[in-house]
């Protein structure tokens, strides 16, 4: 096909005298019109390859290079017997789909489903929560061999399907052989199909997609008598399948879609040109054959997979905090009751933000440590009776029985509750009060605590009980009408269904927030400023629960929508897609593209023991599979120079063949590895497995045509067809130097003995970074020692897995209660504020632990010493104590020294280019003081320096986390 | 035949007439129009005054044209006395060249260098800051430089006249694209102002201008009027990519030209293999070495200007900034280092900052004291050179101790006493990089405070055993453990201040100017002062630096994801003209611009773009089929004046959408020249073989509606003085904010 829109588009010259095409390909009318093509689509040079009529003697090579590369892949499965690299994930996903606990990852499901169903079958109860690299399995009994089995049973798969792909392109049997042969020993396939990783069932369903699709292509060279045959239908319904199975794997699978995509776009482009065969019906029924089975039968199976995976994860878990609120409610107690639908005067509402998943307005007693040093107002993603706010009117209500006059209103924040509830409307000014704490919500100009923007202001809780309040508190209702649900939502506050932004009337900023976690002293929650010219999203805000004790019990109710399937399936695709780009953190053992096709670098999957395993290629078979691409583009650069030039080669059935079958392939390579090119975030070296698979393929096809095909090479050098005895010792000769370089290298893909010498020897490159001295100096040294339990795991972790917005779920699913001890902490006096951090953590006193579960109930000790009894439970404190102001001094003080100390920042702001840097504005009055250096106080430092040495680096460490990266701020 | 009469004056046919003779099948296309021209003469001699209008049109109509274009580019230029929009910016750089002080911004020098020449022709000092929203004073003459500016804008109307013609457009069609054009509000109100986008959009039509040309000469190479336009597009190129960079777009158009050209040259048998290089040799010439010398130029005479010390040398080599007036860097320090010499560290990466550590510590990692490159010049960038720990300990009275190419050494931080430290833990950003501590003090340390001093290149010398201020670049190589100290382009997060963040690399790459450092200051009472600053920095090494810190900036120019920007818009809004922007306040007292397109334009050329692909594939799907209609003329005349538009649509359209910089409605400008050429071939295309009469009346509907909406739009164009009110009946869309 390639060839012969190529040729196609070299038809002005094709009728040019020098020529003599083997078949004339397109007519002109006049020398004044283009030519426009005339022909055949049945290419030249196939023949039949369906490898559904193998023969019995090919099979029987098959199934012998199989349980060669059984015995190569499940050599030793059971080693190491303890967590491997990104096993971190992939098995603790296996544990959360047992539990049915909702997690996001940026991959589709059907590989770690797999993984899952191979657990599961071997008796996997999803106890373990495979948390670090090195962490053991044998101790907790986990089925670790039977879950590795499923990704070696794919890896094995690959090699008959090599094989196959090779026999159904038209390759000898023993060119097929040898690539299969080259699939069994290379390194990195070996390494990575040993161990629960995503990798290798992707590289057998990408496998399967390209051996279905040269099969099909094979078919539809045939020409119109092959068309339509059941043979055509099953090859081109297979490469519909697997392409939906590879893209049900990772969202690579995309690049094997456009493979085929833009193919299949040049075989219907073909067809077009071939008005002799194909009319206009036979035509639309080629293009809607190819629409059904490679669109609508991948999207069916793609989609079929996430309905499993929703059917398997129907538990709240820690992949909550990145869905939206409708998607959560859908999670078995997630869900939550029917609401009062209208808010009224009064009403103790909770206020949840609309564009990021950080939770609900929530204020607790602790105080800011910068700015005004007021009450923290923060967003909270678990429910929790700090987050419940009541609203006030502007002014209180006047109670006529009372005093008939009208002169006495009613005060306090109760003073609602004994009259017939008001509705708040569009525009309302109103009042938040938070009834925990006796304060309101409150901002004024003083800059946030971490995002130091000059068009934001800090949002404070302030006030005591009894205190008026001030102008401060007042914020005005404006409802997005846009946005909100129902002609009654967009005019009053109604639960839910009304969107608004709340703008702070004194000056005019809107009550904002963002993914930007405070520090420690805010406990990692979320920020909640106050902002002029925010973005619209991020400024929107909706009441999620209501209550007003007026109102009657048959008041109209409201709840979430619920979002359906295709809902759910639409919104995880998109959560995955931002959260897949936002990936972009360095990790000490990723690489970039340039790096994949030479082999520069590989990645430490785990080292223990003195064991190593290192994911690094067969660099022979690496080396020479990217040397045959690059020989097929220098080939390719050459024939377009020559067809350029009027150059003949394209009637050569050989040549065109050559550019064809080999194009295919190389294209399938490039567009498995050019994309990555595009990519900002975290690559590694097992991204090129697919890439790698369809390169050795190229290289075997070259192979095959060079030993098999050619009868001469331009004329000059005779070839070797006639002579099949050279290409079977060329090629068991350098099948043979595969295997050998396998074994060299074989130490670092089981974890084997291995010695330092031996190690250093085959360290061809400087960037192999894998570390010799991790060995002992000869192999019995091996035998005097007893691998260590998983005692040992904690040196060889990294805090990577950790932190992220995940609430607190237990870790042990007997108790599904997580115990909150509470402390808290009595008045610190003005002073003691003023003497900083170092100063309290002396004063700290201990006065009071209060246990709450992760639904912030408050425990009493009852409930917690029968828990504790049950055992299982784990406690984690959640809030540490810091000061605490006496508010009643006003914050006028603390501002006139806020503004002193922006004004003094204010004078370095000016002429820097980069961030201010406080501690440079102290410093520079000194800067021609000393001639020689202060002497520091260094035991602090000494101290950090030898608890570093204990952890050398270098040591393997998983994939960045999704959930870590929500953590992260604006990145 | 034509050819014997007509001039070369570059207005006429003549490329076409010539075109004739050439017995090529591939391009032998003749447009009707010269025949047409012909036929008319003879028929219309009963009407004498309009066969002189008909004859003399090539030189009436441009006139025309060109008065309105003046006319609507400069009427009431000078109402608004304010600073408005980027004036704040492009005002403010033409002062520094006035001024003669050396700035840092990322876009290249002629365009703000000929603002400058408009304000010192205005008379201008370079006195005022230009401020957005300010009141210009009495004495600046902005409206001198207000109408220098728009006569670029002004000039695009006659060379779109001109493009239309060569492209092979009909005369009603010639008249359409030029009055769109002319009467676009957009390119009206960006060009009124001090901005640089009249000029770029001059420079961008010229160079279409010429390319089209050259083109038309194609069947007389080597001829003088060949060369002549060759040269032409290749200076224009120079020019429209030394205003800014999206210049290189519409170089793109033409380097795809000439690929294809050359291609087609290649595929020529016939032609001699000489003659095939010359016209290799020719376009390399016109099309690379003169604009790279034309884009030289402007830096040469950039840093010839700006020979005094301002606010951008930070951005610059120390031994630039030595060599501008006014600055401190290097004068009277000592010229070589000796232990004991307390020191500034330049990294030499484009815009590298200097070597910087304060108490804050790092939040994870090691968590000791950090290091980070930072552009401030403070007391915390100066640092100690200290004997290593083999070594006695350091003693202020004994003889001097100079330090020299692999000298081993230690780097004391002088506010905070320690040492600059690296070890084996991952970097906060880079995780596959050492981090870079300070560590210890004087006294407690390690064998990790130690680094060898690589010197890599002295631009004074070729002694490498000792360390020169300024002129010695020098690496740090970490002794333990191999590595590099190595400032990227990576900013620590808000902990460390958005400073650079500072590693050590494991990889020895000694071209790495990342890993070059220098002495920038130096300070030392045992040594003579003396000037290092003597030795002058080569150009070609500030021209390339410069250029990368450029192109470092840009791709900072990041927007804040929080934040609501009225004036920033999606490329996807451009097309659809979904929004508008708002120049300057909008008080009732100010006079208001709002940069808005004219719908018809805007809304009109974004559908022929849509219409055009459909015409592609409809003729390629066509042709496949085995339907013999289009000749190879029309091909031709499809394939220039058709898709070359497009494309040039495309190169200017596209690469936006891929920019995670910040973007505004006017990057949209350039683009739509193009998508206006295509919507003119469209309408040539099927309106050719009309009937005049029809033609005309088609046209005139046209030529009312763009006229009509800009009228209707002129105010925003013109300045809208008073309430805002005035203006409601225009606000079409809630995102067309004219009136609140």
């Amino acid at each position: 096909m390639a060839p012969k829109s190529n040729s196609s588009k070299a038809s002005p010259k094709s009728s040019a005298p020098n020529g003599t095409p083997a078949k004339k390909t397109t007519v002109q009318s006049t020398p004044k019109k283009p030519p426009y093509p005339s022909y055949d689509y049945t290419s030249t040079g196939v023949r039949d390859t369906n490898i559904l009529n193998l023969s019995s003697n090919d099979w029987q090579i098959v199934g012998a290079i199989t349980i060669i590369a059984l015995f190569v892949r499940l050599f030793r499965i059971y080693q190491p017997s303890s967590v491997v690299f990104d096993e971190v994930h992939f098995g603790g996903f296996a544990s959360k789909y047992i539990k049915g606990k909702f997690f996001m990852d940026v991959h589709p499901p059907l590989a770690k489903m797999l993984i899952t169903l191979a657990g599961w079958l071997a008796g996997f109860d999803g106890d373990f929560d495979f948390k670090d690299i090195g962490k053991d399995y044998m101790e907790p009994g986990v089925p670790y061999v039977a879950m590795r089995l499923l990704p070696a049973i794919c890896g094995v798969l690959a090699v008959p399907t090599m094989f196959l792909t090779l026999k159904a392109s038209g390759c000898k049997t023993f060119t097929s052989a040898m690539g299969a042969g080259l699939v069994v020993f290379e390194n990195g396939l070996v390494t990575q199909s040993r161990l629960i990783l995503l990798d290798s069932p992707l590289v057998i369903f990408t496998a399967l997609t390209a051996l279905s699709w040269v099969s099909f292509t094979n078919q539809h060279e045939l020409g119109p008598k092959a068309a339509f045959r059941p043979a055509w239908w099953f090859w081109l319904a297979a490469t519909g399948v697997g392409l939906g199975a590879t893209a049900s794997v990772k969202w690579v699978g995309l690049f094997t879609i456009a493979w085929v995509g833009s193919l299949t776009a040049l075989q219907l482009w073909v067809l077009l040109g071939d008005t002799r065969n194909v009319t206009a019906r036979i035509w639309f029924k080629h293009l809607f054959a190819r629409i059904f089975c490679l669109i609508v039968i991948p999207i069916m199976f793609y989609m079929a997979m996430f309905a499993i995976h929703f059917l398997c994860l129907v538990n709240p878990g820690d992949g909550d905090g990145f869905m939206s609120s409708e998607f959560q409610s859908t999670l078995n107690s997630k869900g939550m009751a029917d609401v009062p639908a209208d808010v009224a005067f009064g009403s103790r509402i909770s206020l949840r933000h609309h564009n990021t998943q950080g939770g609900y307005l929530h204020s607790h007693t602790h105080m800011y440590p910068t700015g005004s040093k007021q009450q923290q107002i923060t967003l909270y993603p678990h429910k929790d009776e700090n987050n419940v706010w009541l609203v006030e009117n502007q002014t209180q209500p006047l109670d006529l029985t009372v005093d008939p006059t009208g002169n006495t209103s009613v005060p306090g924040p109760m003073a609602w509750d004994t009259i017939t509830p008001e509705n708040v409307l569009d525009g309302s000014l109103i009042r938040l009060y938070h009834i925990t704490s006796d304060r309101r919500l409150h901002s004024h100009d003083v800059r946030p605590p971490v995002t130091e923007a000059e068009w934001q202001n800090e949002v404070s809780a302030y006030g005591y009980q009894g205190f008026e309040g001030d102008a401060n508190d007042l914020f005005r209702i404006e409802i997005v009408k846009s946005m909100s649900d129902g002609k009654v939502a967009k005019e009053r506050l109604r639960t839910i269904q009304t969107k608004f932004k709340l703008v702070h009337v004194m000056t005019g900023c809107v009550l904002f927030s963002h993914k930007v976690k405070l520090p420690d002293w805010g406990f990692e929650q979320q920020e909640v400023t106050c902002a002029r010219g925010g973005t619209l999203p991020n400024s929107v805000w909706y009441v999620e629960s209501n209550q007003h004790p007026q109102l009657q019990e048959d008041a109209e109710k409201v709840n979430y929508r619920d979002p359906g399937f295709f809902g759910k399936f639409w919104e995880l695709q998109k959560v995955m897609w931002t959260t897949n780009a936002g990936l972009v953190e360095s990790h000490a053992w990723d690489s970039r593209p340039p790096s994949w096709p030479v082999l520069r670098r590989g990645i430490n999957f785990w080292g223990k023991d003195n064991r190593q395993i290192y994911l690094i290629g067969n660099p022979l078979i690496w080396w020479s599979s990217t040397a045959a691409i690059g020989l097929y583009l220098v080939f390719k650069a050459l024939a377009v120079l020559r067809w350029q030039r009027n150059c003949d080669d394209y009637s050569y059935d050989t040549f065109k063949r050559f550019d064809y079958e080999v194009g295919q392939t190389v294209l399938g390579w490039a567009f498995h590895y050019f994309p990555f090119f595009l990519m900002q975030r975290q690559l590694f070296l097992h991204h090129y497995f697919p890439a790698l698979f369809f390169a050795i393929m190229a290289l075997c096809q070259t192979w095959d045509f060079v030993t098999n095909r050619v009868g001469s090479f331009g004329g000059f050098v005779p070839g070797v067809k006639d002579k099949p005895a050279v290409g079977m010792v060329g090629g068991t000769v350098f099948l043979a130097a595969s295997i050998v370089v396998f074994g060299l290298y074989a130490p670092l893909a089981y974890g084997n003995m291995w010695t330092k010498n031996e190690c250093k020897r085959v360290k061809l490159l400087e960037t192999w970074d894998w570390d010799c001295n991790t060995f002992h100096d000869n192999y019995a040294q091996y035998s005097l020692l007893t691998p260590s339990a998983g005692s040992g795991a904690a040196a060889q972790t990294s805090p990577a897995a950790q932190g992220g917005p995940a609430p607190p779920v237990a870790d042990d699913p007997k108790a599904d209660v997580h115990v909150t001890p509470q402390h808290q902490q009595p008045y610190i006096s003005d002073d003691a504020a003023h003497a900083g951090i170092s100063g309290m953590e002396d004063g700290f006193v201990e006065e009071k632990v209060e246990y709450r579960d992760e639904e912030g109930n408050l425990l009493d000790e009852e409930q917690v010493r029968a828990l504790e009894e049950e055992g299982g439970i784990s406690f984690s404190t959640k809030y540490e104590t810091r000061t605490r102001l006496v508010d009643q001094y006003g914050n006028e003080v603390f501002e006139e020294e806020e503004e002193e100390s922006r004004a003094g920042d204010a004078g370095v702001a000016g002429t820097s280019i980069k961030g201010v840097d406080p501690e440079t504005a102290d410093a520079r009055g000194e800067a021609d003081a000393s001639a020689v250096p202060p002497n520091a106080a260094v035991g602090e430092d000494v101290r950090k320096e030898r608890s570093l040495e204990a952890n050398a680096e270098g040591t393997a460490e998983p994939e960045s986390e999704v959930g870590k990266e929500t953590g992260r701020d604006e990145l | 035949m034509a050819a014997q009469d007509v001039s070369a004056t570059g207005t006429d046919l003549q490329g076409d007439a010539r075109k004739r003779n050439v017995g090529q099948p591939n391009g032998s296309y003749v447009p009707k129009e010269a025949g047409d021209k012909m036929d008319e003469k003879t028929k219309q001699k009963t009407n004498s005054f309009l066969a002189t209008l008909d004859d003399y049109e090539f030189l009436i109509a441009p006139l025309i044209f060109t008065a309105l274009a003046f006319f609507t580019r400069m009427w009431k230029i000078g109402l608004s006395p304010i600073v408005t929009w980027d004036e704040a910016h492009f005002g403010k750089f033409g002062s520094h060249y006035l001024k003669r002080e050396f700035y840092f911004d990322v876009h290249p020098p002629l365009g703000k260098m000929l603002v400058g020449l408009s304000g010192y022709l205005a008379g201008y000092n370079g006195s005022f800051e230009f401020k957005s929203g300010e009141t210009y004073p009495e004495e600046l003459n902005y409206t001198y430089m207000r109408l220098f500016n728009s006569a670029f804008g002004a000039l695009c109307i006659p060379l779109a006249y001109f493009t239309a013609k060569e492209l092979h457009f009909k005369r009603p069609t010639v008249w359409l694209v030029t009055c769109m054009v002319l009467f676009e509000n957009s390119y009206t109100t960006i060009s009124r102002f001090i901005l640089l986008d009249s000029m770029l959009l001059f420079f961008t039509v010229s160079t279409v201008f010429c390319w089209s040309k050259f083109h038309n000469w194609r069947h007389d190479p080597f001829s003088p009027e060949w060369g002549l336009w060759l040269v032409m597009t290749g200076f224009s190129i120079g020019c429209v990519c030394s205003v800014k960079w999206v210049g290189f777009f519409v170089t793109a158009l033409v380097g795809l030209y000439t690929i294809e050209d050359l291609w087609n040259k290649f595929g020529d048998l016939k032609m001699p293999k000489v003659e095939l290089a010359a016209h290799v040799g020719f376009r390399a010439f016109g099309f690379i070495v003169i604009p790279l010398i034309v884009y030289t130029a402007s830096f040469w005479v950039h840093f010839m200007i700006l020979e005094n010390s301002g606010p951008g040398d930070a951005q610059m080599s120390s031994l630039f900034q030595a060599n501008l007036r006014g600055t401190e860097v290097g004068k009277d320090s000592p010229l070589e280092i000796a232990l004991g010499s307390r020191a500034t560290l330049k990294n030499m990466g484009y815009g590298g900052g200097l070597l910087h550590s304060h108490v804050q510590t790092y939040p994870e990692g090691s968590q000791q004291q950090q290091i980070t490159c930072y552009h401030h010049k403070d007391a915390n960038n100066d640092w100690f050179f200290y004997p290593n720990r083999h070594q006695p300990e350091f003693d202020a009275e004994a003889p001097l101790q100079f330090i020299g190419n692999g000298d081993t050494i230690r780097l004391i931080h002088a506010q905070t006493g320690r040492n600059l430290h690296s070890h084996q833990v991952a970097a906060p950003v880079s995780k596959a990089d050492h981090e870079v501590s300070c560590y210890g003090n004087t006294t407690v340390g390690d064998t990790k405070d130690h680094w060898q001093v690589e010197v890599v290149s002295d631009a004074a010398s070729n002694d490498y055993s000792k360390v020169r201020t300024l002129t010695t670049a020098f690496r740090l190589k970490h002794v333990d453990l191999n590595c590099y100290l190595r400032a990227g382009n990576v900013n620590l997060p808000q902990w460390g201040f958005k400073q650079i963040e500072t590693t050590c690399v494991k990889e020895n790459k000694p071209r790495d100017p990342y890993t070059h450092w220098n002495v920038e200051s130096h300070w030392n009472e045992r040594l003579p002062a003396s000037d290092p600053g003597s030795y002058k920095s080569p150009f070609f090494r500030d021209f390339v630096h410069l250029n990368v810190a450029m192109m470092t900036s840009n791709n900072a120019l990041v927007p804040d994801p929080d934040k609501q920007d009225d004036l920033a818009s999606k490329p996807w809004q451009w097309p659809l003209l979904h929004v508008g922007l708002r120049m300057c306040g909008w008080d009732d007292h100010i006079v208001k611009y709002f940069l808005l397109g004219n719908p018809a334009v805007y809304w009109g050329t974004t559908f022929s773009l849509v219409f055009f692909v459909g015409m592609l594939a409809w003729y390629a799907i066509r042709w496949q089929r085995g339907y013999d209609e289009l000749t190879w003329g029309q091909v031709d005349h499809f394939h220039y004046s058709g898709i070359y538009p497009v494309m040039g649509w495309a190169l200017h359209y596209l690469p936006f959408v891929a920019m995670a910089r910040v973007t505004y409605v006017h990057h949209y400008y350039p683009a739509l020249y193009f998508a206006i050429l295509c919507s003119g071939f469209i309408l040539d295309w099927y309106t050719r073989s009309l009937h005049k009469g029809v033609q005309w009346g088609i046209f005139s509907v046209f030529y009312a509606v763009v006229i009509g909406l800009f009228w209707l739009f002129r105010a925003i164009c013109f300045g809208m003085e008073g309430s805002n009110q005035q203006w409601k009946h225009l606000k079409w869309f809630d995102t067309w904010r004219i009136a609140d």
